[in-house]
């Protein structure tokens, strides 16, 4: 797995938050089980050269954390819609950043032939038809 | 030098391109997005996000409590939006009468511009054999409790739903060139014929020279420069008054920025122990038509959400995420639109980016509050076992921030459309609305562009 745009650090990254975000559990395969990120340059490409830098540094950043760490800081993501404070808006934007880079990864039609499971818009049952002439 | 440059191809831009272009002025149309067609727009949610957005998906106010999309693509919002086009009532003209002292915002003044509009697109209003299982649960629990609801009016001309096709499909752009949007209603066809289109093009600074204006522009990271006679602003409310603010315009205009609203949406689901599949045909249908919320500065919309988007609208991850995406297809989901207060702000930083201030009045959280409440109601009595309230606020209506209004002192056009004390910029796009109307936009930002528009034929005899 290589990325145009993201170092090696980042992708690990992203796929260590993916797995706490989103473990093996009953049906659902875990977020790097299901492999979406190695189309995440779909998603990246747009974005401008200053925003993917300082996507890279965060995720670099947040790459070498202690699993502990991580936790927290995911923990204090998930609890930032009621948080006041000067840090508040900080962890609520890295909460949707984040979530919307690893839910755009794993619920998509994007998975590699090599993941053979059943895939997370199966287990949900969604099956949007588009006809088109 | 072009007669016009008209920036931006959204509701407004698009109408106006091609009132002017079927007129025969010599124009050129800037957009900062690229051209995409039902063969070329994005066939996945994530895709969608990515490529159609500004901001990768969504951008933020100063708080980051509240998101908003905004889109970036030939056609703009009407591409991705469900193209509902409802008339403006009463209430609404007579609050922006008041706030910005128009005197023709009035139903009867702005009649023959709805009906041209409306001539021009595909409509269509749904009926009872066209309501999925989401809205049959609203329409039946509204009933019950006495709420009163409607069928929507939506802009479009062959959805093939006797085929199965689903318009969620098209959140990401019709794939069947079925919606209305400004593309597909107006562009596609001038584009065809000639319209003189550069995309990807980002107006970073305007000029105004007395007689012309100079436009310097970003394709692609290249600088360019356009000259015009006249130009038109429609860039939407964050767009336009972007590039009014980065050009300067601030020091002679006070007012520019503020009274922006977005009419705040929170999405509640209900879960279910028959299967739903709330996403499935023409997804929204329905949505409440009640006097008394209409009173009280809210209404209710039968929506739902792709996959991406309903987990985004829950905070937590873990087991209970997955908890909530194993039942998808059991919810069905109410959404509150609150008529918000207009005491947002748009700046620009000092690196030239965007920022929003968007404070969240005590009058907004009551409104948002009662319709929650009213909502949890409707669901629990369809029968739903859980609800589930969604903490986060989307802004999908973006308006205000280059005011309509007489007082220069206190708005930033004219009630001739003019920047005050320009003759040669105008402006006709959501921008300009002098508050939230809680109403859909779209159909009124057209009829405002097309009152533009037969303004600038008829001073220019016919161009």
């Amino acid at each position: 797995m290589a990325s145009n745009y993201l170092s090696n650090s980042a992708l690990k990254a992203i796929n260590r938050i993916g797995d706490m975000m989103i473990p093996r559990n009953g049906e659902f395969p875990s977020f790097s089980e299901v492999g979406g990120i190695a189309y995440i340059d779909d998603l990246v490409s747009y974005a401008p050269p200053a925003d993917i830098k300082d996507l890279n540094l965060l995720l670099t950043i947040l790459a070498f954390m202690p699993n502990f760490v991580l936790r927290w800081l995911l923990n204090r993501m998930e609890n930032s819609m009621e948080s006041s404070g000067p840090l508040a808006p900080i962890f609520r934007m890295l909460d949707v950043g984040l979530r919307g880079l690893i839910f755009s990864c794993y619920y998509t039609e994007k998975i590699p032939a090599s993941y053979t499971g059943k895939k997370p818009l199966d287990i949900i049952g969604f099956d949007l038809t588009r006809v088109e002439d | 030098m072009y007669d016009y440059i008209i920036i931006g191809t959204g509701p407004s831009g698009g109408n106006i391109a091609h009132n002017l272009f079927k007129a025969g002025a010599n124009i050129l149309v800037l957009e900062a997005g690229k051209l995409m067609n039902k063969k070329t727009f994005p066939r996945t949610e994530a895709d969608t996000s990515a490529r159609l957005y500004w901001g990768g998906g969504i951008e933020f106010d100063t708080d980051a409590k509240m998101g908003f999309l905004r889109t970036r693509v030939v056609g703009g919002t009407s591409i991705v939006n469900q193209c509902l086009l409802d008339r403006f009532d009463d209430i609404a003209f007579n609050d922006w009468k008041a706030e910005s002292g128009v005197n023709w915002f009035t139903n009867e003044q702005l009649a023959k511009h709805y009906d041209t509009v409306e001539h021009a697109l595909a409509l269509h209003t749904f009926t009872a054999n066209e309501m999925n299982r989401n809205a049959q649960l609203f329409t039946q629990s509204c009933d019950k409790i006495g709420v009163k609801w409607g069928y929507l009016r939506k802009g479009q001309s062959d959805c093939a739903q006797e085929r199965g096709n689903d318009c969620m499909a098209c959140l990401g752009g019709c794939h069947r060139d079925s919606k209305q949007s400004s593309y597909a209603g107006y562009l596609r066809d001038d584009i065809a014929a000639g319209l003189n289109i550069q995309t990807e093009t980002e107006v970073t600074q305007i000029v105004n020279n007395g007689n012309t204006v100079t436009l310097h522009a970003l394709q692609q990271g290249k600088p360019l420069t356009f000259q015009a006679k006249n130009i038109v602003l429609a860039g939407g409310a964050f767009g336009t008054t972007k590039m009014l603010l980065q050009s300067g315009f601030k020091k002679q205009l006070p007012a520019l920025g503020k009274n922006f609203s977005t009419h705040p949406q929170f999405m509640s689901f209900g879960l279910f122990n028959e299967e739903i599949h709330a996403y499935k045909g023409y997804f929204q249908t329905v949505a409440s038509k009640d006097p008394n919320l209409r009173q009280k500065g809210y209404k209710l919309e039968n929506v739902f959400a792709p996959p991406i988007s309903a987990a985004m609208l829950f905070s937590r991850t873990g087991a209970y995420h997955q908890e909530i995406m194993r039942n998808y297809t059991r919810m069905t989901c109410i959404e509150v639109a609150v008529r918000d207060e207009n005491a947002g702000e748009i700046k620009v930083d000092n690196k030239g980016k965007l920022t929003i201030d968007k404070p969240f009045t005590a009058q907004d959280r009551r409104r948002r509050d009662e319709g929650r409440e009213l909502i949890a109601n409707i669901l629990t009595n369809e029968g739903a076992k859980k609800v589930y309230a969604s903490p986060f606020s989307v802004g999908l209506h973006l308006m205000g921030g280059s005011v309509m209004g007489t007082d220069s002192a206190k708005s930033v056009v004219d009630p001739e459309f003019r920047v005050h004390g320009y003759k040669n910029m105008f402006v006709a796009d959501s921008s300009i609305y002098p508050n939230a109307p809680g109403i859909n936009p779209s159909l009124t930002i057209m009829a405002l562009a097309q009152k533009l528009s037969d303004q600038l034929i008829g001073a220019n005899h016919g161009i």
